[in-house]
């Protein structure tokens, strides 16, 4: 009686129209210039895009909204030309003057879309050079900088940048983040909050078209049964695998894992205000004693990468030759007992006890951490909190160590080392500079590195950066954690994104055709 | 009836007092929600501007006051993280918790009775303990637990139900009128999606239920346990009144009493048993946001809701009581005759 087979006919082909990809969390708020939760991010980004994007699967940028872009000698202009025939899927048209909108609105206080309860939160930080942007033709744009910034190309493929449709803001206003209006292969229907948001596919799509008439990105809060329904073919991709489970799927040939090194780095900050973790020789003596290499396959399930650097592998400044902190235990104990006094009391580590990219279980690597200082001869209480409190007693300083990490936005160093160690991100309360590290010499690099547009110069600054930060030490870095998606094995052109952000616009039902427009 | 109603009054207010002071209190203990929105780049102006606007860097009395008149005004302010409205809020989820609860309520009110009935008849005999022991089960299984069970055996096993989730995503819901989706449904004449609404609430609803179903079933039984009850039972039977209409004209109405009291009781533990039966089963209901707006320092969302949810409760309970004082004018009379 309670069978599920007396569907009216016509239902099962709809089925194969819709892609349901499942999630534990839903999106907060879905104005890209308002967003900084990832479910948000998601979901955006099969709706928006934006002038560039970074091609499938790599760092490099290509063409997207803009079809062609030059950059001028000195670095401080940016000139993008706009592709013909798009338009937003309200039906506005696409011209420099839609596009200009998107950014205007971020840094014009006193712009109509300037929503008062929206944050605009990364503009300040991604795009703090951009001192006008400006309507060059009808289908040209500028970007006028106040110095070189050469990181910014990689932020405009970035979320904050997407363009959205100007008259969609003017028509929802402050509820325009439930309404979003892009260019994107998909177009948003509704929103069912806590239960899924429902696109379709967009009809006048510029590029290739989507694959499948309906995408749905549904909420599905327990792990388990996330990864039950995916078996049971009720969702066709999902997000949020727990290591710890993919050794279950090995071997299943109705699924495909998609994993790689995200963007991302989990590391042991040491707080420099601290009374013992200012003297170097503590830092070096931590350092030393753990076993990093073993922290990543046993503490993590194997799902992530020892980090060597703060940096992760082929970001600019990355060496070429890695000089690898060792693991040197006798070396260790020799500080150890030579500086008895400061290592008596007991270290705390602070560490959140819900997962996080780079930290699948945050708590194990810190008791790992703790079992290899005791070792070594050095006390430590393990401290942990749900990930908001430990986020604030990070940023207030009121800890000796703590885990944390960090997910890049852009693919740049900058992202990564500017916000470690540049003084300007030591501020308590909102600092991301969590070691309260302050070194004029580091400043100056960071900053010429930020300006200088060679690409080889550059890599040089950043080289110099991490000596700097190899010299003082003051963050450890641990593991850079995997990027991890589980597809149905019947769909095809899913691609896992460096920056992790998700593109199902590609994704389609096994050997189904793909026409042209 | 006039002082009853009262007394009732004066608790009321007194619940009042006493919740909003502890959930203010709590919530002054969660660190820096303005700033903790951004898990990324806060803005040290931006932090605090919004504090000014909404009031959080007044003194602590005064906020205390504000959040007094705009909770009592329904002014109530919207969440952080969403930006949605916190009684928008409330409208969107309260409907489907509502809707899991009071199936719940139905089926383990149906299903206890029958179970004490059943026990009470066949007592002393083994079948008659088997059913009981149910009961005892049912009181201390992790919710959670049988949930998971029923996911893997009735969807993954059997295939007959979905797993989780309100309603099929392929189907275009009917028109909102109430917010339960059976009562739409049937409002709209649309059939199909009440069998599709029904299909995804029946797993919870039994999981929720388990926990009713023993409560009912353990306080019924007892009631029919009572000497003036067995000997009720004995005068009925001497009188030639047949076991169906003992059991349903006259067991029900002297058991309905203990059985609607706890009932208005349970309401409340089931609010907060929905919090796992919500997360396994993918519900979109009040439990899991409540808790979500917590870990996450959803201030004003987890204010109010919190507040509004023991509000609900305590009202409950006394439209239970309500029930009970005119049953048991009732029952007087009938156990007198």
């Amino acid at each position: 009686m309670l069978s599920s087979c007396g569907r009216p006919s016509g239902d099962s082909s709809k089925r194969s129209e819709t892609f349901v990809f499942a999630r534990g969390s839903d999106a907060q708020k879905l104005d890209p210039a308002d967003v900084d939760d990832g479910e948000s991010v998601n979901t955006l980004a099969q709706i928006c895009e934006g002038l560039v994007r970074f091609r499938s699967g790599t760092l490099e940028i290509e063409p997207c909204l803009a079809e062609s872009y030059e950059i001028s000698e000195d670095g401080l202009r940016y000139r993008f030309r706009l592709r013909n025939g798009v338009s937003f899927h309200d039906g506005t048209a696409l011209t420099a003057e839609a596009a200009v909108y998107s950014f205007q609105r971020q840094m014009d206080p006193k712009h109509p879309a300037h929503l008062e309860e929206a944050s605009f939160s990364y503009w300040n930080y991604l795009y703090q050079d951009v001192l006008e942007v400006r309507v060059i033709g009808p289908m040209e744009l500028e970007f006028v900088l106040s110095q070189p910034n050469a990181s910014l190309l990689y932020s405009l493929a970035v979320f904050p940048a997407f363009l959205v449709s100007p008259n969609a803001l003017a028509v929802h206003g402050d509820q325009f983040q439930r309404h979003p209006v892009g260019t994107g292969p998909y177009e948003f229907v509704e929103w069912r909050p806590n239960e899924a948001i429902v696109m379709k596919r967009n009809e006048a799509y510029w590029g290739d078209p989507a694959g499948f008439e309906r995408l749905v990105m549904s909420v599905v809060p327990d792990n388990t049964v996330r990864l039950l329904k995916l078996k049971a073919g009720e969702v066709q991709g999902m997000d949020g695998l727990q290591p710890s489970e993919l050794d279950g799927l090995e071997g299943d040939d109705s699924l495909v894992i998609h994993r790689e090194a995200g963007l991302n780095v989990g590391y042991l900050a040491f707080n420099l205000e601290n009374e013992r973790l200012k003297h170097r020789e503590v830092r070096e003596a931590i350092a030393l004693a753990i076993d990093r290499e073993s922290l990543a396959s046993v503490a993590l399930s194997g799902a992530g990468r020892v980090a060597h650097y703060p940096i992760p592998k082929g970001f600019l400044g990355y060496p070429e030759t890695e000089e690898r902190i060792p693991f040197d235990i006798l070396k260790a104990r020799g500080i150890v007992e030579a500086n008895k006094s400061l290592f008596v009391e007991p270290f705390e580590i602070r560490v959140m006890n819900a997962p996080r990219q780079y930290f699948p279980d945050p708590v194990s690597v810190a008791t790992f951490i703790k079992g290899q200082l005791e070792n070594a001869g050095i006390p430590v209480n393990v401290v942990a909190s749900d990930f908001k409190s430990h986020l604030n007693t990070l940023r207030n300083g009121e800890f000796e160590m703590g885990l944390i990490g960090w997910v890049g936005d852009n693919g740049d160093s900058d992202n990564f080392l500017g916000m470690f160690f540049g003084s300007w991100a030591a501020e308590k309360g909102m600092a991301s500079n969590y070691s309260f590290y302050r070194n004029e010499q580091m400043d100056e690099l960071l900053l010429s590195a930020r300006r200088e547009g060679d690409l080889l110069n550059r890599a040089d600054l950043y080289q110099d950066v991490l000596d700097l930060w190899r010299r003082d030490l003051p963050l450890l870095p641990l593991v850079h954690g995997d990027n991890i998606a589980v597809i149905d094995a019947r769909y095809e052109g899913f691609e896992l994104q460096k920056i992790g952000d998700l593109r199902l616009g590609s994704v389609r039902l096994r050997g189904a055709s793909t026409e042209q427009p | 009836m006039f002082r009853f109603a009262l007394v009732k009054l004066w608790q009321l207010l007194l619940v009042y007092g006493l919740a909003s002071g502890i959930i203010f209190a709590a919530m002054q203990s969660l660190e820096d929600p303005v700033s903790l929105k951004f898990s990324k780049y806060p803005n040290p102006e931006q932090v605090v501007a919004e504090k000014h606007r909404l009031g959080l860097d007044r003194p602590v009395l005064e906020q205390f006051g504000l959040f007094h008149r705009k909770f009592l005004s329904f002014d109530w302010e919207k969440s952080l993280l969403t930006g949605r409205g916190s009684w928008e809020d409330f409208k969107l989820y309260f409907p489907a918790t509502l809707e899991l609860t009071l199936l719940a309520l139905l089926i383990g009110s149906v299903v206890g009775a029958a179970l004490a009935l059943f026990a009470r008849e066949k007592s002393g005999r083994f079948i008659g303990r088997v059913a009981m022991s149910f009961a005892s089960v049912g009181l201390v299984v992790p919710i959670f637990w049988v949930g998971l069970i029923s996911l893997v055996f009735g969807s993954l096993w059997l295939g007959w139900f979905p797993m989780g989730g309100r309603f099929d995503l392929a189907l275009i819901p009917p028109p909102e009128v109430t917010g339960l989706l059976l009562l739409d449904s049937l409002l709209a004449g649309d059939l199909w999606s009440f069998w599709d609404a029904l299909r995804y609430l029946f797993l919870p609803a039994i999981c929720l239920a388990v926990y009713p179903a023993a409560n009912v079933s353990a306080v019924l039984y007892g009631r029919l346990k009572e000497p003036g009850i067995v000997a009720l039972r004995v005068a009925l039977l001497a009188r030639g009144v047949g076991p169906l209409s003992l059991f349903f004209k006259h067991y029900l109405r002297v058991g309905a009493a203990p059985v609607v009291t706890v009932l208005g009781t349970t309401f409340g533990a089931l609010l907060g048993g929905a919090v796992l039966t919500e997360s396994v089963f993918s519900w979109p209901g009040l439990g899991r946001y409540v808790i979500t707006s917590i870990v996450e320092r959803d201030l004003f969302v987890a204010q109010y809701l919190l507040l509004v949810l023991i509000l609900m409760v305590y009202v409950v309970a006394f439209i239970s009581d309500l029930v009970v004082q005119a049953l048991m004018v009732e029952r007087d009379s009938v156990e007198d005759a």
